[in-house]
């Protein structure tokens, strides 16, 4: 049928098209998804450029969903295109610049204990105020958000990888003449490949968890929602629309499930070759989406055209190394780095006086009030940490020890992670509210609700990679269950849970924010704690009671990781490491 | 062929590494050396003999403390123009096929695409890749991973090959091959590689390969002396020749490191602050030679323990001295004995080994100190405080590898006890 279909529009004896004669289908399933998303694009343009309007019209029957969900997704897709630029740059200057590095790297720290979302309203604010007449600014604005989300982490992977590339790959480069670009592109972007890739996936999760709150923001009387999955469901929740509530998830598990069979799985088995340990791992990932790719014969088409391109340009003359030219532009780096630097100090000595300036209205008893309220957010953070610990251990052991479980379970528990909990925070709400649970407690379980699953999902990895021979020895010396756990499978998964813990325990931070102050039928509940306040400065405009807020917040985080979760890394990395 | 001007001259090379708080670690020491065309050269000593940085030195790698590089009897600067190497590791790039690992180099020199395609075929045709261009190097074994470093060093045309201890990586039998080959290509190459330059351990490889033989001792690496090799190529591994070769050259080598008498005493002055060195040895090292040697009836030639054990030159060397410092052998000419204490030991139990082994120990200055030193800080010594006292009283010593020897001798005779994660060594 297609084929008749294909011989009719492009016609028998067409010599050019003659490769494509074979499964022609995969060819025309290229165009017609090439077709789909430049249509998209199309669409989103006018969306972005489109003029704003006080009060978004959010269409609640299933099939406006596509269009949201579209919206949604790109949304993520262009932060994490501007989260790449960004770590690309960033992380080289640091691996580079030794005076940079002693910068940008603790205030890379900062910038990832910070929770973003006390900096929500106040971009929102300043990025409408830039582009009043169109959807630019809150556009603009969303992107930012989910950057926040996701940038961090992908930047500090990428400048650990580009610290610890080996000695003698160095070496040859050098040796071979290798010019910094090629250096770059041939052996240090590569080294780094397989952790930038594992962290943009980590990294794309995180960040649908601020769209869903940047979608669906409101800020006092003002509607700044956007049109998308997380609008959708907060006016589905408004108007206590069950079915519309259920789309709205099934929608994004369906996003979320597209875009690891579509975008993720093709890149991790891509990203197989750039694998660094010699050893042949058990199961190679597959996909079959990179399959049907390589079969194509559109893009193999593509592909010659662009070799082909490469070999006729004209070669570079041998240029001796270390020559003026090189230098020059060595020079001009360099000052460019100078520049940047300087730059960057100022700003930071800007902020921090018209900071001290900003926050001196707010009185030391304010001050002590925010402590207690931080306090208490804290000790919130840690019984949903723990909760999230007691449940997730035994069960990340059960599944990640049983190669069968695991196969069918990970994908699931993947998923889960991925999936924004704010989505479901007027549901869990619901039911708390039936069992006449209130906000001071409830909020623990709503932090809970998003966070457990980073800790899941660590133990399992952690339970798979034990070691099979320690694992028969314990079987062989009839080790009880109880003596197995504390000897073998707790020590060995102690690595992995301690990131899994960093991670949950920065992300109940985030969720403090909308967990103690939450939106359900129309009003408001809210319980004191650090969140609710800042959420509560933002809501009143109190600017300078917010950047308190979010300052304090900031600096607890920062103390506690130092003071706790440092430690703790200096311990996996030593006593429970089973590299060593 | 000697008279021709050199292609590489070391002049008074001496190199330093700055341990960090001022501590300067002596690498190299006055080295002269000279690479002529048309030769290959060969460097061989200890480990801490500097025998590697030797070659980056000459490869621009690293920069001299002092002294100079001359290439073509010009002053080196930056990067050697005449040279690639062959890695220990291979330093392939995992995410590149065999072919693609090799034209990246020629790439990198900006050639023609075309000229870069034809000049990576004849590399890999001439160390017999053919067929395996398409292979990633984790689908390769060792010998044929170190080919690919071959055709890629050879691809560039170099005036002189570096080899890094090129076959250390390599199983025996193919390494025999690989040497081979690489001769072969030496040979019948028109003009490029002139010559070779190669870092080795091993003896017979060094004997097989070599026209000159450049023998280093170690601490801080020295010139001990360079052998001539005279022998008619191809060489014959089993000729009554080459064996007195290698075993001419096993007594350079072993003179220096176990010297029969001592060639200087120090200073009355400096005595009472200095102490021996430590051979990295581990405890478990020592005990194998002394139970081996008990299996030989008490004595035997050193390079008998060699090839009988099949442990690496270096690292027996280093076992017999460490069992010589603590009075368990003896070492006339090339033999190892047992001493009355040693053969008392061998054949004791446990328990009265470790007691023999932490008198042995308590002879040693080095041991005292740190004793004295655990006395001095209240059982409490810390990591740092240690190696400041070690890099003061061994100037000449890596001291964080002198930690960990007298940590594992320490531990086995019992004598203090150890724990990583503090830092902190503490009295048994």
């Amino acid at each position: 049928m297609i084929h008749r279909f294909l011989d009719t529009v492009w016609g028998q004896a067409n010599a050019l098209f003659l490769p494509f004669k074979r499964r022609r289908w995969v060819d025309l399933l290229v165009l017609v998804a090439g077709a789909a998303i430049l249509y998209g694009l199309v669409m989103m343009g006018r969306q972005w450029t489109g003029v704003h309007r006080p009060l978004v019209e959010i269409d609640l029957s299933p099939w406006a969903l596509p269009k949201y969900t579209f919206f949604s997704m790109m949304r993520g897709l262009v932060a994490y295109v501007i989260s790449l630029g960004f770590t690309l740059v960033y992380a080289f200057w640091a691996a580079k610049d030794r005076r940079a590095e002693k910068l940008l790297i603790p205030l890379l720290d900062i910038l990832q204990s910070i929770p973003v979302l006390g900096f929500m309203p106040g971009l929102v604010l300043a990025l409408v105020a830039i582009f009043p007449h169109s959807n630019l600014g809150l556009e603009l604005a969303a992107v930012l958000m989910i950057f926040t989300g996701q940038a961090w982490n992908m930047t500090f992977s990428l400048y650990h990888s580009l610290k610890s590339v080996p000695l003698d790959m160095q070496e040859s480069a050098t040796v071979y003449g290798f010019n910094w670009w090629q250096r770059f592109k041939w052996v240090e972007l590569p080294f780094g490949t397989t952790g930038l890739v594992w962290n943009s996936m980590m990294s794309m999760a995180g960040g649908w968890f601020f769209l869903m709150i940047t979608e669906a923001f409101k800020l006092g009387d003002k509607d700044f929602r956007l049109p998308g999955l997380g609008s959708y469901m907060s006016v589905a929740v408004e108007q206590g629309n069950v079915p519309a509530m259920a789309y709205a998830i099934l929608a994004m598990v369906a996003m979320i499930v597209f875009l690891d069979q579509v975008l993720w799985r093709p890149v991790v088995v891509w990203a197989q070759r750039f694998r660094v340990e010699e050893t042949a791992q058990g199961e190679a990932p597959r996909s079959w989406l990179l399959k049907l790719f390589r079969r194509s014969r559109l893009i193999r088409w593509l592909e010659a055209r662009r070799v082909h391109r490469k070999t006729t340009v004209h070669p570079q003359p041998p240029k001796p190394g270390g020559g003026p030219a090189a230098s020059l532009r060595l020079r001009g780096g360099r000052w460019l780095a100078n520049a940047g630097l300087l730059a960057l100090l100022a700003l930071a000595a800007w902020s921090a006086v018209s900071l001290v300036a900003f926050l001196r209205p707010i009185p030391g008893a304010r001050w002590w009030d925010l402590a207690k309220a931080g306090g208490l957010t804290l000790s919130r953070v840690l019984i949903s940490t723990l909760l999230g610990t007691l449940w997730a251990v035994p069960a990340g052991l059960a599944i990640g020890l049983s190669p069968r479980l695991s196969k069918v379970l990970q994908p699931v528990v993947q998923v889960a992670a991925s999936f924004p909990a704010p989505m479901l925070f007027p549901v869990v709400i619901g039911i708390l509210a039936t069992f006449g649970v209130g906000l001071n407690y409830g909020c623990i379980v709503l932090m809970l609700l998003g966070t457990q699953w980073y800790i899941l999902f660590n133990v399992i990895a952690g339970a798979m990679a034990i070691p099979g021979d320690l694992r028969e020895a314990a079987t062989s010396f009839r080790l009880s269950r109880w003596h197995r756990m504390k000897a073998l499978y707790l020590p060995s998964i102690f690595p992995y849970l301690v990131t899994g813990w960093v991670t949950a325990a920065g992300g109940a931070w985030n969720a403090s924010i909308v967990a103690e102050y939450a939106e359900y039928k129309g009003h408001t509940l809210t319980t004191w704690g650090l969140g609710s306040t800042v959420s509560a400065a933002a809501y009143h405009r109190d600017l300078p009671l917010l950047a308190a807020g979010v300052i304090l917040m900031s600096s607890l985080v920062v103390t506690f990781n130092r003071l706790v979760w440092k430690p703790c890394y200096q311990l996996a990395a030593t006593r429970y490491s089973l590299t060593k | 062929m000697v008279s021709e001007a050199p292609i590489c001259e070391l002049k008074g090379v001496q190199k330093f590494f700055d341990r960090g708080g001022g501590n300067l670690l002596r690498v190299l020491e006055d080295i002269n050396l000279d690479i002529r065309p048309n030769e290959v050269l060969c460097l061989i000593g200890p480990s801490g003999c500097g025998k590697s940085t030797i070659l980056r030195i000459f490869a621009g790698l690293i920069e001299a403390s002092k002294g100079e590089v001359r290439y073509h009897g010009n002053r080196l600067e930056g990067l050697n123009p005449g040279v690639s190497i062959v890695f220990q590791g291979f330093a392939l790039y995992p995410w590149m096929t065999v072919e693609e690992n090799v034209r990246t180099v020629l790439r990198a020199k900006g050639l023609a695409e075309d000229e870069v395609r034809s000049r990576a075929d004849r590399a890999i045709t001439l160390v017999g890749l053919e067929g395996f261009e398409e292979a990633y190097p984790r689908e390769l074994s060792g010998g044929m991973k170190q080919r690919v470093g071959m055709a890629r060093a050879l691809s560039v045309d170099p005036e002189i090959l570096f080899m890094d201890e090129p076959f250390s990586q390599v199983d025996a039998l193919t390494a025999e091959g690989l040497r081979a080959e690489i001769l072969d290509i030496w040979v019948d190459a028109e003009r490029n590689p002139s010559s070779i330059l190669m870092v080795s351990h091993d003896i017979k490889e060094v004997a097989y390969m070599a026209d000159r033989i450049v023998v280093l001792s170690a601490n801080p690496g020295r010139v001990r002396t360079i052998v001539e090799n005279p022998l008619p190529r191809p060489r014959d591994t089993r000729s009554a020749e080459f064996l007195r070769l290698v075993d001419q050259l096993h007594d350079i080598i072993t003179s220096a490191e176990l010297p029969d008498v001592e060639i200087t005493a120090p200073e009355p002055s400096l005595l009472s602050d200095m102490a021996e060195p430590l051979p990295s040895a581990q405890s478990g090292d020592i005990l194998g030679l002394l139970e081996f040697l008990e299996t030989q009836g008490g004595t035997c030639d050193l390079f008998q323990v060699v090839s009988h054990t099949h442990v690496p030159f270096e690292l027996v060397l280093a076992s017999v001295k460490s069992a010589e410092m603590l009075e368990f052998v003896d070492t006339p000419k090339r033999s190892v004995i047992f001493t009355a204490l040693g053969q008392r030991f061998v054949r004791a139990g446990m328990e009265e080994r470790k007691q023999i082994w932490k008198e042995q120990l308590l002879k040693l200055k080095l041991f005292r100190v740190v004793t004295d030193l655990l006395d001095m800080h209240e059982g409490q010594l810390s990591r740092e405080e240690l190696i400041s006292e070690l890099h003061h009283r061994l100037p000449m010593e890596d001291p964080e590898r002198t930690f960990e020897t007298l940590v594992a001798w320490g531990r086995f005779g019992e004598l203090f006890a150890y724990r990583e994660e503090r830092g902190v060594l503490t009295p048994e």
